[in-house]
């Protein structure tokens, strides 16, 4: 029984609003300038300056109005806007500061004014550019950029994780299922001082690996719902999929990042021996390409980049123009593509010309021109591999950062910026100089991805344990979340759980649909149920933009309380019942431990199973009953 | 802007708290003492009768005199329908006929996306089915009975383009429908599979507890909420809604010896039960080789179980509080309704407090392409869903969040609704 404090513990952990936590100071273009845009631009900016004032930027600041210098640098009781603020003097409508507000300037006055784009400039990635570095150092280097920002946060890091909930974790990330009870021993008995940085080499060497970072790359690539035939509704689901299993291939060969971005920027030909060509078709309209849609997705894909609002109008938020949006959609303004095949025009002008679709400046013709960057005269028919040239050039200042960020995501639930595909001056990395350091040493390494995941995973960072520390509240889980002081605990994805599950019951073509096949409702394009596959995808999907958050209500759990194939035993428990000799209960508890949750029972979850196995009727029933339950247990669903 | 009263976070967290009955009691007892019957505040509920392909105007409430189906009287003077449904005729003073449907898109999944959702399919994020907003507004959070259940009435005929699924979106997971299958099967995995549940629950149940202690987290929390809810629902009185064989023989007889009939007395004792939505489709409407066979074939079963539904809700005094609505994607070509036609179709309206006994909008009566025109109140897409909407008494001005923090009105904003059959 748990302690009156472990209740009120989770209590505040679940119950309070979450608070704003902030690993480090306001910053002017983040956190000062909407307040002032809001509530103090209107009468001391662009259009008036009353009182001489105007507060637009910080020399304009400094040198203040009629009242002297509104602000000095880290004195927020000798500044001037501070007082008048604080008094709520200014502004002198009914409309005053919120608190949240009000502490945004008084903490950025306090800490010296800093501003994104200094300190982005300043960031010390702490391990010099221009060669790759062994990935022990990296993850050194990680470490230590963490540690300066937890020890500035006044946060104690969770401890090392234990062996069997780093097992767990390494090989449901590196290998999208849980080990086997027999790889699971093999690690857990290890004496191996570094049996951990062993275990990654060898996880990033099988085929698995591939399959699941394939997957998860597709799942990011294609929208949630697939563009469909208008009227059939025929989705791409195959070839949906075989855009995973090629990149899976790749990443397993370790082919590096530029050569596969490449590959898909600049394909051309059949998708029968192109799975790529899909990209073109997802990310256009109608499954068709268009230009706008290319540029969109390669932009929030390989750049980290987020153009969807500037397609019809400058963007208020961000800092991209619709001219450049349009001018990097112009790469694509020659190319033609649908699920079958992608082509290139040649000939004519490099520019493309603003649709009706956009509601400014249509009918607007726009050169090509690389985002961000001078327009570059792009010469011949060759419009997609220059701007792959570009982008993946080693000094590009979007291609390595976008990957190792969303590498970052994938392992922490949380990237350094977030949301990952939203890179710019208002959305600053929360960790300037680790998002320099994980993007140079993947540059310098020739964009290895196996070698950043080497990088990330040898980290205490991703080796700390997922237990929270007794007594923490939820605003010091939420300060560890945000300073990777911890490891979220995550929700297995879909694909996953499925193979996860079929590694436990030994049947690789576990089928989780409550329908009878016979019944003529299981096939077809007007059948309300899918393939087993696809059904159990759609079933067990999680939340992409959040993997801490547990989605899965009323219909995922019946099927894993009732379906009957979860109660009607295992073939690889069957294969270990023949083995001679013969093993007793205590072993078959222990081995199904193993294939479940990697790790083996505490004496209390020994007796309880001793428990039921006494009052079952037949023991492979009584063990099927024990597998049931270990399925069922949220330690299984969760990556810890 | 308005906000829906709890957002999916405050509904997790909420159902997270449910952890702490269950850890500081032993947990499967908690589970035994299932929740009583909630006598929820909630406002109507909606059963959506989808004849998923597209059904026929002209062979069901909108007969012209040209066209192939007679007309006969109703119970209202000077309102017709196809003699082919004499019981639905004797409902009319319950009913509304929407005849002037006018709704842009004649291919079939693309048109099912917008009659669902009311709007048009984008390729970027995906909107919410309006059972899930049903679900969202009108149910009750944490109830142990889904407040959306779809239910499938087969089919006749493989055709109609891909069956579409509704989907939440931005409203969250918890308002994805549950499926049942088949009515006389009941709901999927609702029945416990062995015979030693209980035992395997108590197993089950000291390892949670210590989980839970160990990582006392949303997603923990969030999780066994979860498997509660299911637990509480397979041993909830209300659960037995799915059970047909509860309900007396000479009833489930009026609703008519087929799945849509038996499905729409599914409905009615889910309704019942507390459920706010529920869909209940029949596939195979996609009549390109003419209509009148078809139709003269489903009308028996398609009157019997619809006109059962709304004088048995009548007599329980539900109708009021129940709103019935028949339609498809779209209707079919004027005359033999071999082609989709969106221009000019009919949706029927029982119940739910409307100002029955009318027709709203108007179809050309004669010319070489009768009925092929609208000449009266032409109702859109948002039209249709605002009305709907408004008659259950959910606030349509509300805005959420799509991805890419895209605001999204609850309605499209050129919604014109219905207001002359609201009360």
């Amino acid at each position: 029984m748990p302690s009156i404090p472990r209740i009120v513990v989770v209590l505040a952990l679940v119950l309070l609003p979450a608070p704003v936590v902030r690993a480090d100071d306001p910053l002017l273009e983040r956190d000062v300038l909407p307040v002032l845009t809001k509530q103090c631009l209107g009468c001391h900016g662009g259009l008036r300056q009353k009182g001489g004032l105007d507060l637009r930027t910080i020399p304009a600041m400094l040198k203040g109005g009629e009242s002297g210098p509104a602000v000095k640098s880290r004195d927020a009781g000798a500044s001037e806007m501070w007082k008048r603020i604080e008094s709520d003097e200014m502004p002198p409508n009914d409309k005053k500061l919120t608190a949240v507000e009000k502490a945004a300037i008084k903490g950025w006055i306090a800490a010296g004014m800093p501003t994104v784009a200094q300190r982005q400039k300043d960031a010390d990635p702490l391990l010099a550019a221009g060669k790759k570095h062994d990935p022990k150092e990296v993850a050194a280097t990680i470490d230590a950029h963490l540690g300066k920002s937890l020890t500035v946060a006044k946060l104690k890091p969770a401890g090392r994780s234990d062996d069997t909930e780093f097992l767990r974790r390494v090989y449901l990330d590196l290998t999208g299922r849980v080990p086997t009870a027999e790889q699971a021993v093999a690690f857990l008995d290890s004496k191996d001082a570094d049996k951990r940085a062993k275990l990654i080499d060898a996880l990033l060497a099988t085929p698995q690996y591939g399959e699941q970072f394939g997957r998860t790359w597709r799942d990011w690539i294609c929208p949630p719902e697939l563009p469909s035939d208008p009227n059939s509704g025929k989705q791409p689901n195959t070839e949906a999929q075989n855009l995973g299993k090629w990149l899976g291939t790749r990443f397993a060969a370790g082919d590096p990042w530029d050569a596969i971005a490449r590959d898909v920027i600049t394909v051309e030909g059949d998708i029968r021996s192109k799975p790529q060509v899909i990209f073109f078709a997802l990310s256009g309209e109608g499954g068709k390409a268009t230009p706008a849609g290319s540029a969109r997705a390669t932009a929030a894909l390989f750049m980290g980049v987020q153009l969807q609002c500037a397609e019809c109008h400058d963007d208020p938020y961000r800092a991209w123009s619709q001219k450049e949006h349009w001018a990097l959609a112009a790469f694509f303004a020659k190319t033609t593509g649908d699920f079958g095949k992608v082509s290139e025009a040649r000939g004519g002008k490099p520019e493309v010309t603003i649709p009706k679709s956009a509601f400014l400046n249509a009918g607007n013709s726009v050169s090509a021109a690389f985002l961000g960057g001078k327009t570059t005269a792009v010469k011949g028919d060759a419009l997609r591999p220059a701007l792959a040239e570009w982008l993946t050039a080693k000094d590009n200042p979007y291609f390595a950062r976008a990957f190792a960020n969303r590498l970052w995501f994938y392992f922490f639930a949380r990237g350094i910026v977030n949301p990952v595909d939203d890179f710019r001056e208002l959305n600053p990395p929360s960790h300037p100089g680790l998002m320099k350091l994980l993007a140079n040493e993947f540059a310098d390494a020739g964009f290895d991805v196996k070698h950043l995941v080497r990088c990330v995973c040898n980290s205490e960072a991703y080796q700390r344990t997922s237990r929270v520390a007794p007594g923490a509240d939820e605003p010091t889980v939420s300060a560890l979340t945000a300073n990777f002081g911890w490891m979220p605990l995550r929700v297995m994805t879909a694909d996953v759980l499925l193979d996860s599950l079929k590694l436990a019951y030994g049947d690789p073509k576990l089928d989780l649909r409550a329908i009878d096949p016979k019944d003529g409702n299981a096939s077809g394009e007007s059948a309300p149920v899918a393939e087993p596959y696809l059904e159990f995808l759609r079933r067990f999907g999680t939340n992409k933009e959040d993997a801490t958050d547990f989605t899965h209500g009323i219909p995922q759990m019946l099927s894993m309380i009732n379906h009957p194939r979860l109660l009607a035993g295992s073939k690889a428990l069957d294969a270990k019942l023949k083995a001679k000799p013969a093993p007793d209960a205590d072993a078959v508890v222990e081995w199904l431990y193993l294939s479940t949750l990697s790790r083996r029972p505490t004496a209390s979850e020994k007796a309880a199973a001793d428990r039921y196995l006494n009052k079952a009727t037949d023991p492979a029933k009584g063990y099927n009953g024990v597998l049931w339950m270990l399925v069922n247990r949220t330690e299984y669903l969760l990556v810890r | 802007m308005s906000q829906p009263l709890l957002h999916r976070r405050d509904v997790l967290k909420l159902s997270a708290a449910g952890l702490l009955s269950g850890v500081s009691v032993p947990w499967f007892e908690s589970l035994a003492s299932a929740a009583p019957a909630l006598k929820k505040p909630r406002g109507k509920s909606c059963i959506l009768l989808w004849m998923d392909g597209g059904p026929s105007q002209q062979h069901t409430f909108d007969p012209k005199p040209s066209g192939e189906f007679k007309s006969a009287k109703t119970a209202v003077p000077g309102i017709q329908i196809v003699e082919q449904l004499p019981q639905l005729a004797q409902c009319m003073d319950d009913m509304v006929l929407l005849r002037s449907m006018k709704t842009e898109i004649n291919d079939h999944y693309d048109a099912k996306y917008y009659l669902h959702t009311g709007y048009k399919r984008a390729s970027a994020f995906e909107h919410p089915a309006v059972g899930c907003i049903a679900s969202s507004q009108l149910g009750l959070p944490n109830d142990d009975l889904p407040a959306f259940v779809t239910i499938d009435a087969g089919s006749d005929k493989v055709n109609g383009g891909r069956f579409y699924r509704s989907v939440p979106a931005y409203l969250g997971p918890q308002h994805a429908p549950l499926a049942v299958h088949d009515p006389y099967k009941g709901l999927e995995n609702l029945k416990e599979s062995g015979t030693d549940l209980v035992d395997r629950l108590e197993l089950l149940g000291s390892g949670e507890a210590q989980f839970a202690t160990e990582y006392p987290l949303p997603a923990v929390g969030a999780k066994q909420a979860a498997f509660d809810r299911a637990v509480r629902l397979m041993r909830s009185k209300r659960a037995k809604a799915f059970d047909l064989d509860q309900e007396p023989k000479k009833v489930r007889e009026e609703y008519g010896a087929h799945k849509f009939g038996q499905s729409c007395l599914m409905a009615r004792r889910l309704v019942e039960a507390g459920v706010s939505f529920v869909e209940v489709f029949h596939r195979g409407w996609d009549d390109h080789e003419g209509a009148a066979k078809r139709i003269a074939a489903r009308a028996p079963w398609m009157d019997a179980g619809m006109s059962a539904l709304i004088r048995d809700l009548k007599q329980r005094g539900m109708l009021d509080d129940t709103l019935v609505v028949w339609m498809g994607e779209f209707g079919r070509s004027p005359g033999d309704g071999g082609g989709h036609y969106c221009n000019a179709w009919s949706t029927a309206w029982a119940g739910g407090g409307l100002k029955t006994g009318q027709v709203i909008g108007k179809t050309s009566e004669t010319g070489k392409n009768a009925g092929g025109t609208v000449t009266e109140r032409p109702i859109s897409a948002p039209d249709y869903i605002a009305t709907l909407c408004l008659a259950l008494g959910i606030d349509t001005h509300q805005e959420f969040t799509a991805a890419g923090n895209r605001p999204m009105p609850l309605v499209d904003k050129t919604a014109k609704p219905i207001t002359e059959i609201l009360k």
